[in-house]
């Protein structure tokens, strides 16, 4: 009982001192969760996308959804509708975002592919992408290759070739020399390897 | 003493729980939740609440079998998709443990915290999601109901009218006219009209490039004008002496006042249309459980946006296009987000928390074409001062008027993305 | 005041409160979380930033296959790590990006900037575990001085090209992968690898080392005991070579290896300057050569025999062949090899001692004998309340200058002379600092030199004169002459046998012959220190018609002479002019030139006698001198012995701490 008002008397302050010790949260912001639920219409249930087109994010590496973010927030990404959206949140809650997707499992569907498109591109991923995208391009430091839905990769190789969006470090030489490699080919026969993977 | 009912338990249990300071479930192990309503508001909300609070026992009361999506149903229209495409059952609901009850509710009973189904069933409830979508305004346009509506059908609730309109339109004279008669707002789908003047006009431009459809709007303004204006001109010649879409607003005489059945006459403000196919979409109001329960204030149901909890009856929610959630429009993504909010604040409740500042995202795709697509997006917040939810400054907004072709394609593609993970979200 | 305290209180109990959380925070340690979210796996739960194994690292720097990448320049980057290497190295348990801090993700997008914390990290472990009992990390604190030293160093600089960094960092010297523990088997590659290590910069300085005896053994012969980069140039503290304290630095650190030579070295001029911490001699490197450092059979080497010549010429321009008979480490212990040099040394020191050892015991025995009289109320004591009137004339004022001028330049030379001999003395390189260094003292010495020859030889020349003018009167054994005769043996037997009470004091003449002794010791003196000093003065000069040799041997006795001299003056000469009890504490006859005359009487009875038979002693006797002229004589007699006894304190210590 003793202890029950000592807490009660306490209460105030605790809030007091919490408010002042996490400013931004005082404001019983919405959550990560709440967040990143409001994404699952498009990128689906907790980031795993039933596609065809808008791409999973769920088990996504935290800093490369924070990088797309942040690059459509600021017009630096092509994209059609995220760089609208992205405006609509602030740095704490897209890391949020981006922890809560890391967290959840990677569902995938099988997609339609051509096999002997993805046995090249399987090979051309050995030579040129590995390094960065490891395993087969699963989810990791480098983003999710591994049974992203195609037409989004498609789209994403589209802008990086075109010169709408920016290559990262080093990438552009490893695509450059993949298409020296195998031509048209390469990049439909990378995406066939990716789409293989489920 | 021993027979004390789980309710009474419940009341008390909610008594002492408010004494402690917080609006609490003491008896939070297995709460009942019932969900009126099998759309995008309820089913969402059902599988949430799930998702967030396992324990929680919810069940949904819906009057049709199957669910049938009202986007991506003038698609259908086009030929574009069969109807089956948008047609689903509920047995995904059911994985997460969902109790769908295939019934009718004709009112829910807020006082004694019970639904009664026409069945003949009796569900308690510790909390209510009511989202029973909308309903028609049958008065607004003389000689319209719903009888004459299975030959002029509205088709805004997907399903056989869809069909019918359909049939319609394929049977319809080389050179037929179709007339679509858009409703004032606030209605669901803002874009809808306009995007089915579009479906309808891409299966003409192959199969009857001689018809015109011709839009009668008791507005002067629409959603996505200029976009859609744009894509109109592009696709189907609008502005042009051969535009296969007309579009009356409310300035140049598009409010009807009047249908004649027999002769497919339209008495509009200034004259009379005659048409091939006419498609009327009657002025909305929200369902009507919303109404028989006393949830509604005038055509809409006004909630608590941090909870979407009626503001005329506790433990009750009202979702999705039933509810008045300004500045929200009334489309499914809304629907979905704000089931989130709402789930999320009823398993706060029963945690016996303060529940979380809300936050929505609404998306809407419209497909004008075959590569041509178009959206418009926003992220809110709630003002809670003035319990408005109010679109992010900065964020959000149309596709933009020079977007490349390109772009159009794949706002197409992502519209089927929208489309399918929607529904995989709030079903399966 | 209760209100405005309780309401301080409110406002304070709360900031209180915030301090509590903090604590009860920094107990428990909860993770982060942001708006709810905890960091996924992969990620610091208590920072959030992310944790990058070295394994994903390795993906890349690992690869075998491509040890190099190209840069968005174009150009190429080695980006190989040895994975093994860096396992067993002191840093083998740590994360790479603990050290390469603005690497935050793998891949890195930009290129990385190479930052790598050694300074913080070491320091702040330091400060951490400073206090630990086990002392596990004693290595630590060495570190932190490395550090320290370091930041000191030139290498720690703006490099004068770009600003923006330092001429050489840590890991520029320190393979970063791979730095063993102490006594690992890597610190000893580590060692055969220095000269390359320093190489990446100093190139030049490498070949030029790959040449020399040092490198063909570290480099060729892997010998890690010969030296390497570091053993001369110091690890951390290291300077432009252009610097004093480098080449100090450098030239001591020779000697950790070439003891013997370094000795020797220190024993000779150059090595002497050096050690007073200036470099204006030649230092190991001068000759040797620095990073061609070569044995002299080789004749590409500096100190080969065709090429000595020129190698001295550097700074003695005018050096002819007789330099190259100079012995630079002449050692004159080392009787096998330098002969000449033992035997000079042997001579001069058994001088020394045999003339040190009588004259301390003639000392000695004359202080016990007076102050024995003393106690027995016998001998000659003043009496203070009837001094003297009348004084006798002792020396004319000619005499009293050049004694004076004599003491002054004498002491100068012996404190500018003996700061070189006694160099590892702290006072001599304050005397040198003070006289404005060493070359400014060579002025000095030089100065002091000629001025104190110049006066031997003006009193030589008086001498004659006065010989001359007397003509045959000139009694070569008289009363008032210098040279010794047999009356001076009778007096000294006479002396010993009164020291220890077997006789009467012996009466003596107008010089006793410790004044003779005083007075011929010089003519020693000056042949011995002048011809040495002058060979000294002007080497070139000197060269041309003596063997380089010669230098050492004049150095040495130039040196032992001197010390002879400093010591006997400032002793003997002191105590039996002054402070034997009938003089305590001082007799300023030389400055006044006259005597009390009782203390003539006492001292000089034959010459009173003889004077005083012939009546001449009235030719001699003055009167008192006047109080300003006795406090002027007294002053500058006391200056005179305080100043003698200084040098010879100073003198003591220098012999007493002396390293050989």
């Amino acid at each position: 009982m003793q202890r029950e008002k000592m807490m009660k008397k306490k209460m105030p302050y605790l809030l007091l001192g919490l408010a002042v010790l996490f400013p931004a949260t005082a404001a019983a912001a919405p959550t990560g969760q709440a967040l990143a639920f409001t994404c699952a219409g498009c990128h689906g249930t907790d980031g795993s996308s039933v596609g065809p087109s808008s791409p999973s994010i769920a088990g996504m590496d935290p800093e490369v959804f924070i990088d797309a973010m942040q690059g459509y927030k600021f017009d630096e990404r092509n994209s059609t509708i995220m760089n609208r959206i992205a405006k609509g949140y602030n740095d704490e809650q897209i890391k949020s975002m981006a922890w809560f997707f890391a967290k959840q499992t990677l569902r995938l569907k099988p997609q339609k592919y051509d096999a002997e498109m993805a046995k090249l591109g399987a090979k051309l991923h050995d030579e040129y992408c590995e390094k960065c995208h490891e395993d087969g391009g699963k989810p990791g430091d480098a983003g999710t290759l591994a049974g992203q839905w195609m037409p989004y990769l498609h789209y994403t190789m589209e802008d990086f070739i075109d010169g709408r969006r920016e290559y990262p470090r080093k990438m552009r030489r490893k695509v450059d020399a993949a298409i020296e490699a195998e031509g048209d080919r390469a990049m439909p026969a990378l995406i066939h390897y990716y789409g293989s993977q489920h | 003493m021993t027979e004390i009912n789980r309710r009474d338990f419940i009341r008390f249990a909610t008594v002492a729980g408010a004494s402690l300071g917080f609006p609490q479930l003491a008896l939070a192990a297995n709460p009942k939740v019932v969900v009126v309503g099998g759309g995008v508001g309820g089913c969402t909300a059902a599988k949430y609440l799930r998702k967030l609070h396992p324990q929680t026992e919810v069940t949904l009361i819906e009057t049709k079998k199957v669910y049938q999506s009202c986007f991506m149903s003038n698609e259908v229209l086009s030929g574009d998709r069969t109807l089956d495409s948008i047609t689903f059952d509920y047995e995904g609901l059911k994985r997460h443990g969902v109790k769908v009850v295939i019934d009718r509710v004709d009112a829910i009973e807020p006082d004694k915290k019970q639904v009664v189904t026409q069945g003949g069933e009796t569900f308690a409830y510790d909390a209510c999601i009511v989202s029973p979508g909308v309903d028609f305004k049958w008065d607004a346009i003389e000689g319209y109901d719903e009888k004459v509506a299975e030959v002029v059908p509205h088709a805004w609730f997907a399903g056989p009218q869809t069909t019918t309109l359909r049939n319609q339109i394929l049977a319809m004279p080389e050179g037929g006219k179709v007339i679509i008669v858009a409703p004032p707002n606030p209605y669901k789908c803002p874009p809808g009209p306009y995007e089915r003047a579009a479906q309808i006009a891409m299966y003409c431009k192959h199969h009857k490039p001689k018809a015109k459809i011709l839009i009668l709007d008791p507005k002067d303004k629409f959603s996505k004008q200029g976009l859609f204006t744009q894509g109109w001109s592009k696709l189907y010649g609008f502005g042009t002496e051969n535009s296969m879409i007309e579009w009356v607003g409310a300035a140049g005489g598009g409010t009807v006042e009047e249908l004649d059945p027999s002769t497919m006459t339209l008495q509009a403000e200034i004259e009379e249309f005659q048409g091939d196919v006419i498609n009327i979409i009657p002025p909305q109001k929200a369902g009507k459980v919303a109404f028989a329960s006393d949830l509604a204030e005038g055509d809409w149901c006004p909630v608590n946006k941090l909870t979407f909890e009626s503001s005329k009856h506790k433990d009750v929610y009202v979702l999705g296009d039933a509810s008045s959630a300004a500045k929200m429009p009334k489309s499914a993504y809304a629907a979905n987000s704000q089931a989130k909010v709402a789930a999320a604040a009823i398993v706060s409740r029963f945690n016996g928390i303060e529940p979380p500042d809300p936050t929505f995202v609404n998306t809407c795709y419209s497909i004008l074409g075959e590569e041509h697509g178009i959206s418009v997006a926003a992220v809110y917040t709630l003002d809670k001062s003035s319990n408005t939810i109010l679109p992010i400054k900065g964020a959000g907004g149309l596709s933009p008027m020079n977007a490349s072709d390109q772009q159009r394609k794949r706002e197409v593609s992502y519209a089927h993305s929208w489309f399918a993970n929607l529904i995989d979200d709030m079903m399966m | 005041m209760p209100k405005t305290v309780s309401r301080l209180a409110t406002w304070l109990i709360p900031f209180f409160l915030i301090l509590v959380v903090h604590s009860v925070h920094g107990a428990t340690e909860p993770g982060i979380s942001i708006l709810g979210e905890e960091p996924p796996e992969g990620f610091d739960p208590l920072t959030g930033e992310r944790i990058i194994s070295n394994e994903r690292c390795l993906t890349c720097h690992g690869d075998e296959q491509m040890k190099t990448d190209v840069r968005d320049d174009g150009s190429e980057v080695k980006i190989f790590v040895h994975s093994k290497q860096i396992r067993e190295s002191v840093h083998g348990e740590l994360n790479c990006n603990s050290c390469h801090i603005t690497i935050d993700r793998v891949p890195h997008r930009k290129a990385p900037a190479v930052i790598v914390g050694c300074l913080d990290c070491h320091r702040e472990t330091w400060e951490e575990v400073k206090d630990d009992p086990d002392g596990k990390h004693e290595r630590l604190k060495v570190v932190n001085e490395s550090i320290d030293s370091y930041m000191q160093s030139i290498h720690a600089q703006p490099n004068s090209l770009d600003q923006s960094r330092t001429n050489a960092t840590c890991y520029d010297c320190h393979e970063a992968h791979n730095v063993g523990e102490l006594g690992s088997i890597q610190r000893a590659e580590k060692r055969l690898k220095n000269p390359e290590a320093c190489g990446k910069c100093h190139e030049q300085q490498l070949e030029d080392y790959r040449t020399s005896v040092h490198g063909v053994a570290v480099l060729e012969q892997k010998d890690s005991e010969s030296a390497v980069c570091s053993d001369c140039h110091t690890t951390h503290e290291i300077d432009s070579p252009e610097t004093d304290k480098a080449k100090l630095a450098i030239t001591k650190n020779c000697g950790d290896c070439h003891e013997e030579a370094q000795r020797t070295y220190f024993d000779s001029y150059h090595g002497q300057v050096h050690r007073l911490g200036y470099t204006n001699t030649a230092k190991c490197h001068d000759c040797h050569g620095s990073h061609k450092v070569k044995g002299e059979d080789d004749p590409t080497s500096e100190i080969h025999a065709n090429n000595r010549l020129e190698n001295c010429r550097v700074c003695h321009e005018d050096a002819n062949e007789n330099f190259l008979t100079f012995w630079p480490h002449g050692d004159a212990d080392d009787r096998e090899n330098y002969p000449g040099l033992w035997f000079f040394k042997l001579f001069m020191q058994t001088l020394i001692f045999s003339v040190m050892a009588f004259f301390w015991v003639h000392v000695l025995l004359w202080l016990y004998r007076e102050v024995m009289d003393r106690l027995q109320g016998k001998g000659f004591i003043e009496d203070l309340d009837k001094p003297d009137i009348v004084y006798f004339r002792r020396f004319p004022v000619v005499w009293r200058w050049i004694h004076g001028l004599f003491a002054i330049s004498t002491m100068t030379l012996i404190l500018t002379g003996t700061t070189l001999l006694f160099a590892h003395t702290g006072w001599a390189k304050a005397v040198v600092v003070f006289l404005g260094g060493t070359e400014m003292e060579g002025i000095i010495h030089r100065t002091a030199a000629v001025i104190w020859l110049g006066i031997f030889f003006v009193h030589l020349m008086i001498a004659v004169t006065n010989i001359i003018r007397e003509g045959k009167d000139f009694k070569w054994f008289g009363s008032t002459s210098m040279l010794p005769n047999w009356k001076d043996w009778s007096d000294l037997k006479g002396m010993f046998r009164w020291f220890i009470g077997k006789g009467e004091r012996p009466q003596f003449s107008h010089w006793t012959y410790w004044q003779k002794f005083d007075y011929w010791a010089p003519f020693w003196g000056a042949g011995v220190i002048g011809i040495s000093g002058i060979m000294l003065f002007a080497p070139e000069k000197t060269a041309l018609i003596l063997p380089g040799w010669m230098f050492n041997i004049a150095t040495l006795v130039h040196a032992e002479e001197a010390l002879l001299a400093a010591i006997f003056l400032n002793s003997v000469h002191f105590f039996n002019v002054h402070f034997r009890p009938e003089r305590f504490p001082m007799s300023t006859t030389i400055f006044t030139g006259a005597i009390p005359f009782e203390e003539f009487r006492h001292d000089h009875r034959e010459e009173y006698e003889r004077l005083a038979a012939t009546g001449e002693i009235n030719n001699y006797l003055v009167r008192k001198p006047s109080r300003r002229a006795d406090l002027a004589a007294s002053f500058i007699t006391t200056v005179l012995i305080m100043a003698g006894l200084a040098l010879l304190t100073l003198v003591l210590i220098g012999l007493v701490t002396s390293p050989n």
